[in-house]
């Protein structure tokens, strides 16, 4: 666990002011910190302005702030960044302070924010407060409500909080290149009464979707729906890191899709209601519960449970295909083919050829084959019992007793009491 | 007198007798200095069985493109056929250096109990004194011959190495249509097991099936061609009965490092193609050709000899005979203007001979540094990015990005460049060919 000061001091060398700016423009502006890791980063604890319950953003951090003259000032960068999808894999993307998804913005119902946004894209953009009650001059809708920023420029937004809950900014300039390319942030208000809708642990990710060409790194802008990198914060699994809870802690997890399909978010051993939309927060007389919320596409949903089942449990979109890294959609079923003899006569043309896909595709989970640069295997990560057979949209809520309050460090792999994990049947026990 | 005259003119005459080789170390030494290669005329049993126990000997290895060129130099039977050639317009050289032989006549009349005996012993005047210029004329047409039996000596060896280079590539391109042969065997049993499994519709089954029939006739064609392309370099070698089994090397020769430098293209055709100093002889055979038609317009047939007459009973008288066979109504004038013209046409095919000479060593230097450059390109980029494509294709495979059906039309792509990369330097091959064929002339130029 870091503090603010760890991790702002922790943070030095990838913090840096925008380079952009004027020097007369720069002695107005807040300081424009810069991420340049893809670890999720310690909740920002609020070092001044209204007191929050700061959230946990996954696989990224909250943009620090400054206050002035009662406003609490923010400075984004849009700009280009390479984020790292998972080890084995970066992207070339677009986000803002260095990492894509940009920063989480947390306020409090009732502040006063002043955003500033430096464009150092190569061409123009606006910002979008998606579902934020504002005047329309700030709505960040580029040509309907105001000028685009053109590049090299700095524009500033300001509105006041009016609502407390859960929010996302992103690009409403060549919108579908610009988000795309990864240009997206969460945006959490929190309410003025620090113990309304209190929770323990408090998570949020975007979820979005690139179409990288396996040996590429840049997103293909025009795919509309056959993606193939399936993201949680532009990372896939095993790059996500898992949601760590501890035992009897009351967990929100909040989540914004900004892909063009709808996502059935899933939940092992547990029960959640949805408790927030980007419209407000849902009456408790309003509330069901499920183990599956559907993220329709554009939208944010928080969803609230009790920790209070001990292990390693899977959450994860259902879509099959999205629980998978780059995949060839038109690869023929090999299932019950048997390919003896053939696989020989492939082998005298192609020494490498290996026949695969007979008995299905666990195999790719199991073995390491050299594939093309830049490319994750279609399914991989090691569970302590074995290869996972994973990618994409997944990770694992990893719930513990006796963790300390703010400890959101990995910790290891659950391990059951005895006689609690299904095992192979050995005849009647004594 | 005569007698001496006309041995003095014989002698003075020159070469008119047999040469030891009938002019074959011409077309020895040009075997020699253009082909590095020995020729043999083959006129004797011992030359046959010497030339017979060299051939089993070249063919005993995989045949080199050199051994199949001196293999054919020694053996094509119409090479040996020209060889003759040489001992037919030697012959003639050697009859222009004879004199016709002397004329005798003898008359006897008796006319009212007077009888009358003429006899007289002429000799060809005509021949004797033209007989200089006649066998300068043969014996540049001799030497005509022999360029021409170099030529085709030459012709020999460039179709022998076209046919060589042919024939290797026609072998190599079965080897590799084999090799696309097995991806589509491949496809096909892939997806008749596919759907059996049920997981592949007939339609595309079918498809692949379509693919494979397709390529098997592909095979069958070039199997066909390559038969012919061996047919022709066997016949070109002379080759029949067990030397037939011959064995060719798997492939063609590599590209060399670099392109030939020919430096100063046309001086070389100049100097060095047959048919530019064949054509240039002609020139000066007609000239003296000419010269002889000036000489005798009138002429036709003068012819000088010993006389006598005896009118009985008067006693013999002798004397010298001439007779003169007079153009009282052929002047002459239309031989030499025939004689000119043919002349003034020599001249314009030598000019002809050295236009095109010039213009065929540009286009076949052109065509071989074109062909050089296409041959490298397939060496040095097409293949190497195929193989790297290849490459990058098997790990898409492993990676399950693309199916087995994708990898196996790459597969048959790599084999589809490989025969273009063949061809290619089978086509540089040829182009060389063609250049060294350029420098030495067209072949098979008419003596």
């Amino acid at each position: 666990m870091m503090s603010r000061r760890q991790f702002l001091i922790g943070s030095g060398a990838a913090l840096a002011g925008a380079a952009l700016v004027s020097r007369a423009q720069a002695a107005s502006l807040p300081e424009a910190p810069v991420l340049e890791k893809a670890a999720t980063q310690p909740p920002l604890i609020p070092p001044n302005g209204r007191p929050y319950q700061p959230v946990v953003t996954l696989n990224g951090w909250t943009l620090p702030w400054r206050m002035k003259a009662g406003w609490k000032e923010f400075h984004l960068i849009a700009e280009p960044v390479r984020r790292e999808i998972a080890p084995g894999m970066t992207a070339n993307l677009w986000g803002y302070n260095g990492q894509s998804p940009g920063p989480t913005i947390e306020c409090v119902e009732g502040d006063k924010v002043r955003i500033f946004v430096t464009n150092k894209l190569p061409e123009h953009t606006t910002i979008h407060w998606h579902g934020v009650l504002l005047p329309n001059g700030m709505d960040g809708v580029g040509g309907l409500t105001q000028p685009h920023i053109p590049a090299g420029r700095t524009y500033v937004y300001e509105f006041v909080m009016k609502h407390s809950g859960t929010f996302m900014y992103h690009p409403h300039s060549d919108e579908m290149v610009q988000m795309a390319m990864g240009m997206m942030g969460f945006i959490v208000v929190h309410p003025k009464d620090p113990d309304r809708y209190r929770v323990d642990r408090d998570f949020v990710f975007l979820i979005n979707a690139f179409d990288i060409e396996p040996g590429s790194f840049t997103p293909r802008v025009n795919t509309m729906l056959d993606f193939n990198t399936w993201c949680w914060n532009s990372r896939v699994f095993p790059g996500i890191d898992p949601l760590v809870v501890r035992m009897g802690d009351r967990v929100r997890i909040r989540m914004g899709n900004l892909t063009m399909t709808n996502h059935p978010i899933h939940i092992h051993g547990h029960r959640f209601s949805v408790t927030c939309t980007d419209g407000g927060w849902v009456p408790q007389s309003a509330r069901w519960p499920e183990t599956t919320v559907d993220m329709p596409i554009g939208s944010l949903r928080a969803v609230e449970f009790t920790a209070d089942a001990p292990g390693d449990w899977a959450f994860h979109c259902h879509k099959s295909h999205h629980v998978m890294n780059a995949m060839g959609h038109g690869v023929p079923t090999m299932i019950g083919v048997d390919q003896r003899g053939v696989a020989e006569k492939i082998n005298r043309l192609l020494p490498d050829y290996m026949a695969m896909g007979e008995r299905g595709m666990a195999e790719m989970g199991e073995m390491e084959m050299p594939l093309p640069d830049n490319t994750l295997p279609m399914m991989s990560g090691q569970g302590p019992f074995g290869p996972l057979e994973m990618g994409g949209m997944f990770t694992v809520v990893k719930i513990r007793q006796g963790l300390a309050r703010d400890d959101y460090n990995d910790p290891g792999w659950y391990r059951h009491p005895e006689g609690t994990v299904a095992r192979e049947w050995a005849g009647e026990e004594k | 007198m005569v007698l001496a005259i006309a041995l003095g003119v014989t002698v003075s005459g020159g070469c008119a007798t047999f040469s030891r080789d009938a002019g074959f170390g011409t077309v020895e030494r040009l075997a020699g200095e253009r082909l590095d290669k020995d020729v043999k005329w083959q006129r004797s049993d011992d030359d046959h069985g010497s030339v017979r126990s060299a051939v089993k000997e070249f063919l005993s290895s995989p045949l080199s493109i050199d051994n199949a060129v001196q293999v054919a130099l020694l053996n094509n039977p119409g090479l040996q056929a020209t060889y003759s050639e040489l001992g037919i317009a030697e012959a003639e050289l050697v009859q222009a250096g004879r004199v016709t032989n002397p004329h005798f006549s003898y008359r006897r009349t008796s006319e009212g109990g007077e009888r009358k005996i003429e006899w007289a012993l002429t000799f060809p005047l005509v021949d004797l004194l033209t007989m200089p210029l006649r066998t300068r004329i043969e014996g540049r047409r001799f030497e005509q011959v022999k360029l021409a039996v170099a030529g085709r000596m030459l012709d020999v060896a460039a179709a022998a190495r076209k046919s060589w280079i042919e024939a290797v590539a026609a072998e190599e391109r079965v080897r590799y249509l084999e090799q696309a042969m097995l991806a589509a065997e491949a496809s096909a049993e892939l997806a008749d097991r596919m759907e059996r499994a049920g997981n592949l519709n007939r339609l595309d089954r079918m498809r692949e099936e379509a693919f494979r029939s397709g390529m098997s006739a592909r095979l069958s064609d070039a199997r066909r061609e390559a038969v012919t392309d061996r047919e022709r370099l066997t016949r070109m070698m002379g080759l029949s009965g067990s030397d037939i089994a011959f064995r060719l090397p798997g492939r063609l020769p590599e590209l060399p490092a670099d392109k030939a430098d020919l430096g100063e293209l046309e001086a070389r055709a100049m100097t060095g193609r047959l048919d530019v100093r064949a054509a240039a002889l002609e020139t000066e055979r007609l000239a003296e050709s000419l010269g002889l038609t000036r000489a005798t317009r009138f002429v036709d047939v003068l012819e000088l000899g010993p006389a006598a007459t005896k009118e009985d009973p008067a006693p013999w008288k002798r004397g010298f005979e001439v007779s003169l066979q007079l153009p009282v109504f052929d002047w002459g004038s239309a031989r030499v203007s025939r004689a000119e013209a043919i002349y003034m046409q020599a001249l314009h095919r030598v000019a002809e001979t050295s236009v095109n000479a010039g213009s065929e060593v540009r286009n076949a230097w052109s065509a071989y540094g074109s062909a050089y450059d296409v041959a490298k390109r397939y060496r040095d980029e097409i293949l190497p990015l195929r193989k790297r494509i290849a490459e990058e294709n098997m790990l898409r495979y492993n990676g399950m990005l693309i199916g087995v059906f994708e990898l196996l039309i790459d597969a048959r792509e790599q084999v589809e460049a490989s025969i273009a990369g063949m061809d290619a330097l089978r086509d540089f091959w040829i182009s060389e060919a063609n250049l060294q064929a350029a420098f030495n002339g067209p072949q098979g130029a008419n003596p």
